[in-house]
């Protein structure tokens, strides 16, 4: 049987070859509808496909931000912190008690900044340097610029109040360990360990800061209050489940999650479009490719017969135009693809400007190209079904003469 | 080894050994009203035996042909044996039609059987070589010189390479012998196979066929309507009468021998 299976394919496809033009359209009309259908759905794939990327890549469509100042204690941001949805929480103090004037030795300009909490893991200061000590902080792009200074230098920072009737200032020198890319930062900051942030804090409300020296009032460690906080989750999908749990408790917040939506409703959406595109194509090429084998069988019955009659068995001869129609379906496939390449690498070099380095417009996965293949085959061995069964029913007999 | 069912066969019928053996064989067509019936009472077909069918078309040649080729079922059946070759066991094709041993009759066609149609029958995609080779191929026989010789008795060696259309009508022809007997076959049928050819190119390739049967030992059934240059070949007539009913609603073949 499996000896006989050979032979067959050695008819069919000698069969195929003798007929080289009849295979050969039937070729070139299954890559024009595949080739485009290819090259929509890398497309889609490519263009839907950067844009949830850049989703995704740009944790601030992660962000959770609270609507206005509330009173949230360490404890409670604690607990928000073990949730798994939550990668990075870090209380925030008052905006106005958050800002530091900073000071370089290569500079003459003395600029106002104001400082982010960070700590290990915050996704805005990603394979940078973590400030760690309460000396130590990261600015951002526009901030170094303006000061002219470099990773490693030491700049001094100082601080204003108005304590007892008497302004006061203070200056401490820091260190800048890293500078953030614009992309984290965009405005005049330096990302600060919460303790230097909280210190500016206590300074300015007349509180004595041990750890600088700074005289003040004596306050109680737990009894601080933080009106707001820095929340990232560790997904843009999580991002719905945590901003709903914290509206529950009270907490207005606002995220990206609407922008979110419009692009994976887009790719729902285009995704349903390309696949009725791509059924509607399919289904075309299988009827004309089935009205044709079935066709081929008529035509071919008497060679069909002489098969059967030299021992051919029935089974057998329905692989015939089963295998004709996978040939079909495969060298069609092979055209389709061809043709996707070269019209993505076109496609792309058009936009290569406008794109990132790994960014493409026209891109498709290994896995999309094989998927295609299947869907072929498949279509093409339904096609092909019919005439098979209808040669299966040529009687050996009628090979014996003419009818 | 010549088993003792096989020497018992032989003593039955002298020293022939039956290729075929049917009893009360009735093939029955009916269409629009009229019925046509083929019956065989007893018919023996000793091996290396040349049979010829002669007479017009209708009259159920093709019949008979279809049944002895294993291709046609009969509506009834006595008994049909077919024994391929001397001292084997005789097939009981009866209990491969009841069974519908579809298959194993396919089996049979594809070792014992050699056909030559009318119009040749070669597959159009193949090369001469290709087409005379099929049957060899598809049993998996290794090249025993038989093919290079049938093709230089056949005179179509400078053809082996051309597809078929390439060819006259005689040349396909004696391709399609070819091919008939490429596989040393037990029997040849051979429906019409100069039909198509005019009388003088008919009755080259006739002998030539004959000729090569002979040589082969390969038993020959030829069905045709000429009969002039078959009595000359030394073949065996098959008889065979028709009556028609006066109303026409039944015409009756009878063949034995």
């Amino acid at each position: 049987m499996r000896h006989r299976l050979k032979d067959i394919i050695w008819l069919a496809g000698k069969d195929y070859r003798n007929e080289w033009q009849m295979s050969g359209f039937f070729i070139l009309a299954l890559a024009a509808v595949l080739g485009p259908m290819l090259i929509l759905f890398a497309l889609k794939f490519g263009i839907v496909g950067s844009m949830l990327n850049n989703l995704i890549e740009d944790p601030r469509n992660r962000e959770i931000r609270p609507i206005g100042s509330g009173r949230y204690d360490q404890a409670w941001i604690e607990q928000l912190n073990e949730r798994p949805e939550v990668q990075f929480i870090v209380p925030r103090t008052r905006a106005i008690a958050a800002t530091i004037d900073l000071k370089s030795e290569t500079s003459k300009r003395i600029v106002s900044v104001e400082m982010i909490p960070t700590g290990s893991g915050d996704p805005l200061l990603k394979n940078k340097q973590i400030p760690v000590s309460a000396t130590e902080l990261v600015l951002s792009s526009n901030a170094a610029k303006k000061l002219n200074v470099e990773v490693g230098d030491e700049i001094t920072g100082s601080l204003a109040r108005r304590f007892k009737g008497r302004s006061e200032r203070v200056h401490l020198t820091l260190k800048v360990v890293d500078i953030a890319s614009t992309a984290s930062f965009a405005r005049d900051g330096a990302f600060a360990p919460i303790g230097l942030v909280e210190s500016a804090e206590d300074f300015r409300d007349g509180r004595a800061v041990a750890e600088f020296g700074w005289k003040g009032n004596e306050v109680d460690p737990g009894s601080r209050k933080y009106p707001s906080f820095r929340l990232y989750t560790d997904s843009i999908y999580n991002v719905g489940r945590i901003s709903d749990a914290l509206d529950k408790i009270g907490i207005e917040v606002r995220t990206r999650a609407a922008d979110i939506e419009i692009v994976r409703n887009m790719d729902r959406n285009l995704s349903l479009v390309f696949w009725l595109i791509a059924i509607i194509g399919l289904v075309g090429f299988s009827l004309s490719l089935g009205a044709s084998l079935w066709a081929n069988v008529d035509r071919k019955r008497k060679e069909l017969s002489v098969l059967r009659l030299v021992g051919f068995r029935t089974a057998e001869i329905v692989w015939f135009p089963v295998l004709q129609s996978s040939f079909t379906a495969i060298l069609g496939w092979l055209c389709a693809s061809l043709i996707y390449f070269g019209v993505s690498i076109t496609i792309n070099q058009m936009f290569a400007s406008q794109l990132n380095n790994n960014e493409k417009v026209c891109h498709l996965l290994p896995e999309h190209l094989l998927i295609a293949l299947l869907l072929t085959l498949g279509s093409a061995i339904f096609a092909a079904s019919l005439a098979g069964y209808k040669a299966a029913h040529i009687e050996p007999s009628e090979g014996l003469r003419e009818i | 080894m010549v088993n003792p069912e096989a020497l018992a066969g032989a003593s039955l019928t002298g020293d022939r050994v039956l290729i075929y053996h049917l009893r009360d064989v009735i093939k029955t067509r009916e269409a629009e009203g009229t019925a046509f019936r083929l019956r065989v009472p007893s018919l023996q077909i000793a091996l290396g035996e040349k049979i010829a069918l002669i007479g017009e078309s209708g009259c159920g040649k093709s019949t008979l042909l279809d049944m002895l080729s294993m291709v046609l079922r009969p509506t009834e059946i006595g008994s049909f044996r077919f024994r391929p070759e001397q001292g084997a066991e005789p097939v009981d094709i009866t209990n491969l039609w009841k069974k519908k041993r579809l298959n194993q009759l396919g089996d049979l066609r594809r070792q014992r059987i050699g056909y030559v149609m009318q119009t040749g029958g070669l597959l159009p995609y193949l090369t001469v070589r290709e087409n005379i080779n099929l049957s060899r191929r598809l049993l998996d026989m290794s090249d025993d010189g038989l093919v290079e010789e049938l093709t230089k008795d056949l005179g179509i060696r400078q053809h082996l390479d051309k597809l078929p259309h390439k060819l006259s009508v005689g040349e396909r022809q004696r391709v399609a012998i070819g091919r008939a007997l490429a596989h040393r076959p037990s029997i040849v049928i051979a429906d019409e196979p100069t039909a198509s050819l005019d009388p003088i190119a008919a009755e080259r390739i006739m002998s030539l066929f004959i000729e090569l049967v002979d040589e082969l030992h390969i038993t020959v059934i030829l069905a045709s309507h000429a009969w002039r240059h078959i009595n000359r070949l030394g073949l065996r007539h098959l008889e065979h009468h028709t009556e028609r009913k006066e109303d026409g609603s039944m015409t009756e073949t009878v063949v034995s021998g």
